[in-house]
């Protein structure tokens, strides 16, 4: 392996183990001695075990490591700056790779489509999963990473879940929704998101079903049923988008309300005194 | 960055190392107020393709171009801090109210 891994390298060892579903982080010195500026070192943890590529000098490296490792256990760490302990004249810039996101449709419906052409648009890695072939085509879902035919007892047996796979149930019965979400519910990692279309009446028929079937409410509370922010979507396409936004405030946060509401710039200006900036 | 975006500079700094040519990459390392890319944008400035993603666009991109230009010759990596703080008034695009640190290094070519 490298010993010195360039830039192409890091970028290389990091898109691997993402789309292999496994996780890494790397170290770029961006302070610190002059020699060391732009050296980088990587931590990748492909499940079974974790290895190292690279080194920072043997006085840097254990203290890089471990906040390599910390950002990589760490599912809310964000890319940015850290100082390793100890060595406060030094700065590293840390990236963060988790498991490539995945959006799996299940259902390859009138639904189905606008959400894999959206959720394609915002970066998911899109598998669209039908028991009828003739509806999960090539055709009809051009941007899909896989089409998978498979049986809605069991859904999910040609496609590795883990905790970045998002997972929108939208078949075309609720019978089949109910089969795919329970088999949803007893993954392990679990998925960063289940949603499941259907009203109130059937969301809650469901969960009554789920509580017979011995599935507990602190799983049970993560299902997002029925889907969506409430924009008042009506259309295919327009409900695609109120899940698209559901999966963006999940992602980055956010009220959901309207940023004008949350921000108030108009009142705040018009209320302020003008010596203070307000409106004259 | 997104994945794809990981996939496009990936391939990039890949091909430029291939070729042995050297290149400038730009990384935001980190971000105050708002501005128009966070923390992880990236973009290579490879002398023969042109520029391959953004830190931003505008102003504060051409201060980062002209930064990456200087690395490239001197081979010593640079952090440019940008201001996009100048006057709302100006309408200029680079006007966002923050300021990022960008970190700029010569990459493949004779460094490695």
């Amino acid at each position: 392996m490298v010993d010195a891994p360039s830039a192409a390298d890091t970028a290389r060892l990091l898109l691997d183990v993402s789309e292999a579903g496994g996780r890494g982080a790397a170290a770029t010195v961006v302070a610190g001695p002059a020699d060391c500026l732009g050296l980088r070192l990587v931590r990748l943890d492909e499940g079974e075990r974790a290895r190292t590529v690279g080194s920072l000098g043997t006085d840097l490296d254990p203290a890089v490591l471990s906040l390599l490792d910390e950002a990589i256990s760490d599912t809310r760490a964000r890319d940015g700056l850290r100082t390793p302990a100890g060595h406060d004249d030094v700065e590293v810039y840390v990236e963060v790779r988790r498991p490539v996101r995945e959006l799996i449709v299940v259902g390859a419906g009138h639904i189905a489509q606008p959400m894999a052409h959206i959720g394609a648009l915002l970066g998911y890695r899109v598998i669209v999963l039908d028991d009828r072939p003739d509806f999960a085509t090539r055709e009809r879902f051009p941007e899909a990473h896989r089409l998978v035919r498979a049986d809605f007892s069991d859904p999910f047996a040609d496609i590795a879940l883990h905790e970045r796979s998002h997972i929108l149930l939208v078949t075309r019965g609720h019978k089949y929704d109910y089969e795919c979400l329970i088999r949803a519910l007893r993954t392990t990692p679990a998925p960063a998101y289940i949603g499941m279309i259907g009203s109130r009446r059937r969301v809650r028929a469901t969960y009554v079903q789920l509580l017979d079937e011995g599935i507990d409410r602190a799983r049970i509370d993560r299902i997002h049923a029925p889907v969506g922010l409430d924009i008042g979507a009506e259309t295919p396409e327009e409900i695609a988008i109120s899940v698209a936004a559901e999966l963006v405030l999940l992602d980055r946060g956010g009220s959901g309300g309207m940023l004008r509401d949350v921000e108030r710039v108009a009142e705040r200006f018009f209320n302020t005194d003008p010596s203070e900036g307000g409106a004259p | 960055m997104t994945h794809e975006d990981d996939k496009t500079l990936a391939d990039a700094l890949i091909e430029a190392r291939d070729a042995g040519r050297a290149c400038a990459l730009a990384t935001i390392v980190a971000t105050k107020g708002s501005t128009p890319r966070k923390v992880g944008a990236r973009m290579l400035v490879d002398p023969q393709v042109g520029l391959v993603g953004t830190v931003g666009g505008g102003c504060g991109e051409a201060e980062v171009i002209e930064a990456a230009q200087r690395v490239l010759v001197s081979g010593e990596a640079v952090r440019v801090r940008v201001d996009l703080t100048e006057d709302f008034t100006t309408w200029s695009p680079a006007v966002c109210g923050g300021v990022m640190d960008v970190f700029v290094e010569r990459v493949s070519g004779s460094s490695g």
